[in-house]
């Protein structure tokens, strides 16, 4: 399993910095591409490791990725992913774990961030979390029995347990504030996710949040039924809105692992369709938005622009959503000519009514002061969640996958990076409206640079046991998948992190002290999308420490 | 299977479902296609609606808040079975956090609550188009005749 050390960007860096620090603690060291470096670690050396690396390194937690290895070297990995933005490398720290009772501290006290990925190896894996603060599920349903790990390899894709109906979801409350449900299914929340809104008076002190209930089981599925070339139809499937995000950077992990060089050409209509499917996503969420302010007319009219580049998906895939495109090695099918001069005409008319629109949102005085200074999420707090996307962008973070780690045709254009720092939602909503001014120009500029060649590498072969990772800047921020390839061109382990998993989290923060009606637009300020943050299993509830909790159950069942 | 003489309000209900569907269904309800026209108006509690919209392939967690849903619907109600997922459960039919479908929550709803099944719609495909989804809605208030007809395959 070892690569070719070809160092580039920060590498050297690194590895220096790493040597400086850590060179006792460092077991064995790989690079497995351009900014791409694994490290491995001793498990009870793993907290000092961290301490560092977020400390000295600038690492910012991207996430953990569980693995059931027993058949490959008789153990479990946790590998503890870290983006190290300013040097442009991504950091894999790998522990490997006892194969009869794994266990490993916990690094939530160091990195707030780490506390669903922890729970979520220990639901799915069955790896113990010494320390972690937090005991309850996270992922499986209700009632799931205790020692059913469903990613570990001796269960099959299709077990389908008895669950045990007398276990339910306890709300916790106090005697001083009054609990507001806010779903599974509210008006405003077009996915089932359940939040209990803690309210003293008119202002929100608390929040509780059980979600997963989108949890489909993709991973495993791509783990047991799938072969590699398959995985990327069931990857769009992760998320309706940015389904070509989990697509391109699935297909983009597996060719890094196997070293697949992809045509120039097949780089550029990747982006180009990253970047129409950022336009839809943007105006429809920018829709939403207004939408929620109660401001219909500016939701009709954001999904009036939108329809034009739905239609233009539809002319250059084939389907409005869901297009099918991508292959592992490339896309398979090609842009015309014709397309061509069609999307830069159409770029140029959505830019003007957009520019229309924007200007009478942002003259509407009601949806300004509802928007101003609500929602607040400080920049340190922004950094300890590990949030992405708007909303790091929002609390004056500049983080950008495509410029921190570049991909596909990405290094050949130039775009600003929107940051606003004032940290509330009014900063989220202009980074957003900001981004569609940068997409528009970053289709145009692609277009007009569009190579010849082909579109497919020919004879991709993928080797066994090759790890390899990609990250991707989707509209609602990084997007990260790691694969382990395995035999018979299935995939061994194959890993999402979906960018609203790092940004819930942070929800605590943004809604504490806000008043209750800004309370779903701060929800929605984050753009969630929990069918991406769903693939598997969830269970969270946060305590709010200001305040006495007596723990009370209500009638069993779930009936409100 | 006209049972409805006026308009039908919908109340959408995502079962588990990746986004998608439910994106075409609020597609459908904005200005391109605009089924307000049709007096169909999306409404915020399914005790105000005569039709459900599903989209998804209903997941464990998510079944006892849908049986509710669908109980919650006053008669005569429609069920309308947006994608693939829902219809016959997709990809994740036999997945371990899923029921696979609508069919296998009808028996649930059947063996467990003794509700037989209702008036049902399935809208297929990944997702279904806009204008698929106001053919559906047309084809249970009547307006268009249904052209499929029901084959059962056996595999043995």
């Amino acid at each position: 399993m070892r690569s070719n050390i070809i160092l580039g960007r920060g590498d050297l860096e690194v590895i220096e910095m790493l040597n400086k620090y850590l060179i006792d603690k460092i077991v064995g060291i790989r690079n497995v591409g351009d900014g791409k470096l694994i490290i491995d670690v001793k498990p009870n050396n793993l907290v000092d490791v961290v301490n560092v690396v977020t400390d000295k390194l600038g690492g910012i937690f991207v996430t953990i990725v569980g693995n059931d290895a027993r058949s490959i070297d008789n153990s479990f990995h946790n590998i503890y992913v870290f983006s190290l933005d300013s040097l442009k490398t991504y950091l894999l720290i790998r522990v490997k774990l006892d194969p009869e009772s794994p266990k490993i501290n916990s690094i939530t006290h160091i990195v707030k961030g780490a506390d669903w990925g922890e729970r979520e190896v220990r639901d799915l894996l069955g790896i113990n979390m010494v320390n972690h603060p937090d005991p309850r599920r996270l992922i499986l349903p209700d009632g799931w029995p205790e020692g059913i790990n469903p990613l570990k390899k001796e269960f099959a894709h299709s077990i389908r347990p008895e669950l045990n109906n007398s276990e339910c979801y306890v709300p916790l409350r106090s005697d001083d504030v009054v609990a507001l449900p806010y779903g599974p299914y509210h008006p405003l929340l077009h996915e089932p996710e359940y939040f209990e809104l803690h309210i003293k008076g008119e202002t929100v002190v608390g929040v509780e949040y059980r979600g997963f209930h989108v949890h489909r089981g993709i991973e495993k599925l791509g783990e047991s039924r799938l072969t590699y070339n398959q995985v990327p139809f069931v990857a769009e499937r992760i998320c309706g809105i940015c389904g070509f995000v989990h697509n391109v950077c699935y297909c983009q992990a597996i060719e890094n692992a196997a070293k697949i060089e992809v045509p120039e050409r097949a780089h550029y209509i990747r982006s180009i369709i990253l970047e129409i499917e950022r336009l839809h996503s943007h105006l429809l969420w920018l829709g939403v938005a207004c939408h929620i302010l109660g401001f219909d007319t500016g939701f009709m009219h954001a999904w009036r622009i939108r329809e034009p580049i739905m239609n233009l998906a539809e002319a250059l895939t084939g389907n409005r959503k869901n297009y099918g495109l991508n292959l592992v090695g490339g896309v398979r099918r090609d842009i015309n000519k014709d397309s061509s001069a069609r999307i830069s005409k159409l770029l140029k008319d959505i830019k003007h009514e957009y520019d229309r629109f924007i200007s009478s949102l942002t003259a509407v005085k009601e949806v300004i002061r509802r928007l101003e200074g609500s929602g607040l999420l400080p920049k340190p707090e922004a950094i300890s969640y590990g949030v992405v996307g708007p909303v790091a962008r929002g609390s004056a973070l500049k983080r950008d996958v495509r410029v921190d780690h570049p991909y596909a045709a990405y290094k050949d254009v130039s775009f600003k990076v929107p940051t606003y720092s004032e940290c509330d939602n009014m900063s989220r909503l202009m980074v957003r409206v900001d981004e569609v001014y940068e997409s528009i120009s970053i289709i145009e500029q692609l277009i007009d640079r569009l190579p010849g060649g082909s579109i497919l590498a020919e004879n991709a072969e993928v080797p066994e046991y090759r790890e390899g990772f990609s990250g991707i800047e989707a509209p609602r921020g990084e997007d990260f998948h790691y694969v382990l390839t395995g035999r018979f061109s299935k995939v061994y382990r194959w890993r999402v992190r979906a960018p609203t998993y790092n940004n819930i989290p942070a929800l605590k923060v943004m809604l504490h002290e806000v008043p209750l009606s800004d309370a779903p637009l701060t929800i929605a300020s984050i753009d969630p999308c929990f069918s991406c943050t769903d693939r598997l299993l969830v269970f969270d509830v946060d305590k709010g420490k200001k305040f006495k909790v007596s723990y009370k159950a209500l009638a069993s069942g779930w009936k409100p | 299977m006209n049972i409805y003489k006026k308009s039908i309000w919908v109340f959408h209900l995502n079962t588990g479902g990746c986004n998608s569907c439910d994106i075409e269904i609020l597609d459908v309800l904005t200005p391109y296609h605009d089924v307000e026209r049709f007096g169909i108006k999306l409404v915020a509690s399914p005790r105000h609606a005569d039709a459900l919209l599903l989209t998804g392939p209903v997941t464990k967690e998510i079944l006892p808040k849908v049986i509710d849903a669908l109980l919650a619907v006053p008669e005569p109600k429609l069920v309308i079975a947006i994608g693939s997922c829902t219809t016959g459960g997709g990809i994740w039919y036999d997945t371990y956090s899923t029921i696979g479908g609508l069919n296998e929550l009808y028996k649930v709803l059947k063996e467990e609550y003794g509700v037989p099944e209702p008036s049902t719609v399935k809208i297929p495909g990944c997702p279904p188009k806009p204008e698929s989804i106001i053919y559906g809605i047309a084809l249970a208030l009547g307006v268009v005749q249904q052209k499929v007809t029901t084959t059962t395959a056996r595999v043995e």
